[in-house]
């Protein structure tokens, strides 16, 4: 087991209210939610001393320009000017988990008190994948002539060949699109509040790449959301309840740039980050009372449950039915709506949720008697990160 | 049938590991990156053998024939000039003689719906421009 596990604390959540398009610039999304996530604290803004994000626009063939497609640690420094600021990072290989380990890293190490991390994401206007254009650079030489524009493609073919490898039906995905939209409704941030969807609305869905209907793909948004962490002795004496973070993992696994359609990649990213947070934590599947797992399409959570050891591989369709993953369930799933409820916010929201289920602060959602709070944060193959938070240190 | 009559495909750009590819490609020849130390075939190209971590590789014709590993049906493309083909095909390729190598490609000259994981394919290669040809799929005959 890991020394350093219950050692680091997440305290407080912020969000700012996410939207459609971009009506307000990014910078102030985000400067939103890490206030909120201060304030949630009980912390003074001066008290920050630690900065951390991955600033990163998925959106393809749009510009990356900071405060507005992306707010990078230049931008909130210049925002916030914190008087005490003692460390900062932006990270990019493993989206925003990564981000949230270094801080963690930080805390340890001893550099800062109370790290802030931020995730914000911009809905360009227009189409939000654009294909090369005239020309196909890089890695895209060999997948943009053919027709291929984004990650939801490419993640797609992975998907045919897990259905027919394992001889499985795409209709079983309905049990997830539906369940996830049930739990967002007991999130009145999330995007999808208000709307609920029905098992037919998704058989009948239009399909945007085969197997993906349009409720396989989460919904671009704008917006943003932050967590404060801490070492686990002053989380105590802060206003909200801490989640300790028992251990926490990032995928060890990559395979060349332009690689598509592999499914070992998606299971080996999976597992190698799984395994160093069972063994980190001490834990195993079996102990997990909640899981986050990212969901930006659908199938990620397929290649998830299976890699993190949920489940076996060619079963996770089978094992989401009967009601497991309800809140009541054997194994309540992506309980706050995931980001297919509250819009694309990549893999912070699964995080946050993960820390407030394990603290007891899920509200209307909360998992009961939720000890073992696990996430796997973005989709395993290529930025995955997995943790382990718990309500008491031990 | 998908109509690609009026799609206009964007044109790759070559860099210096993957010049080779296309120099073969435009002369109807599918060449795939070879290690010459551990005869691993790998695509896409790239700068080390990610077998043996060797820098010694070569581009070597490999028969035109395999299986589709996996594939998508597009209906929603992000580049409208895909729109007129849509449903269509794009697929993922593994050799015969290139096993772990995938190839992507359209499945031409047949309704999408005969895109199937495993089922048999032949290269067929389609003029871009002058300058570059592309390695495409039709189902293979055998």
């Amino acid at each position: 087991m890991w020394d350093n596990r219950c050692k680091i604390a997440v305290s407080g959540v912020g969000f700012s209210k996410a939207t459609r398009t971009a009506e307000k610039p990014l910078a102030a999304h985000a400067l939103e939610a890490v206030k909120e996530a201060v304030e949630d604290s009980g912390l003074k803004m001066s008290d920050i001393d630690g900065l951390a994000t991955y600033p990163e626009l998925p959106a393809t063939g749009h510009a990356e320009v900071d405060g507005i497609s992306i707010v990078s640690v230049n931008c909130m420094m210049a925002m916030l000017k914190l008087p005490n600021l003692t460390w900062h990072i932006q990270t990019g290989s493993v989206n925003i988990g990564g981000a949230v380990q270094q801080a963690v890293n930080a805390l340890l190490a001893g550099v800062c008190k109370y790290a802030v991390v931020w995730r914000a994401m911009h809905n360009p206007k227009g189409t939000y994948q654009n294909l090369p254009g005239a020309y196909a650079n890089g890695a895209l030489q060999f997948t943009g002539p053919y027709g291929f524009g984004g990650p939801g493609q490419g993640m797609a073919v992975a998907y045919t060949r897990w259905l027919e490898k394992n001889n499985q039906m795409r209709e079983k995905m309905a049990t997830l699109a539906v369940t996830q939209r049930k739990h967002t409704q007991k999130n009145p941030l999330a995007y999808f509040y208000g709307t609920p969807l029905t098992r037919e609305d998704y058989l009948n869905s239009r399909m945007v790449a085969y197997p993906f209907c349009l409720y396989d793909c989460d919904i671009p948004v704008q917006g943003a959301c932050a967590i404060v962490l801490t070492a686990a002795d002053r989380a105590r004496d802060l206003k909200p309840t801490p989640a300790y973070l028992a251990g926490y993992g990032q995928r060890l696994h990559f395979e060349v740039a332009g690689r598509i359609g592999s499914l070992s990649s998606y299971m080996a990213g999976g597992s190698s980050s799984a395994k160093l947070t069972w063994e980190r934590s001490g834990f195993t599947p079996k102990d997990v009372d909640v899981a986050q797992i990212y969901d930006g399409f659908s199938a990620s959570v397929i290649y998830g449950l299976e890699s993190y050891g949920f489940c076996k591989e060619g079963e996770a369709l089978d094992f989401i039915q009967d009601g497991r993953i309800e809140l009541d369930g054997d194994l309540p799933l992506n309980t706050f709506g995931g980001s297919l409820g509250t819009g694309r916010i990549h893999g912070l929201w699964h995080i946050i949720e993960g820390a407030l289920q394990a603290s007891g602060r899920a509200g209307a959602r909360q998992v009961k008697d939720a000890k073992v709070s696990f996430v796997g944060a973005s989709a395993p193959i290529v930025q995955g990160t997995t943790f382990i938070f718990v309500n008491e240190p031990y | 049938m998908s109509d690609w009559s009026k799609v206009t495909r964007p044109i790759p750009v070559p860099n210096e590991w993957t010049k080779p590819f296309w120099e073969s490609a435009k002369n109807n020849v599918l060449a795939l990156q070879r290690c010459q130390e551990c005869k691993h075939f790998q695509h896409p190209p790239y700068a080390t053998c990610v077998n043996c971590m060797s820098i010694d590789l070569k581009f070597e014709p490999v028969k035109s024939k395999g299986k589709i590993y996996a594939y998508t049906i597009m209906y929603h493309t992000g580049d409208k000039r895909f729109a007129s083909a849509v449903p269509y095909a794009s697929i993922i390729v593994e050799l015969d003689e290139a096993p772990g190598a995938l190839m992507a490609g359209n499945l031409l000259d047949a309704i999408y719906t005969e895109a199937k994981v495993g089922r048999r394919v032949e290269v067929v290669f389609q003029p871009l421009n002058d300058d570059f040809t592309l390695p495409q799929f039709r189902l293979a005959k055998d």
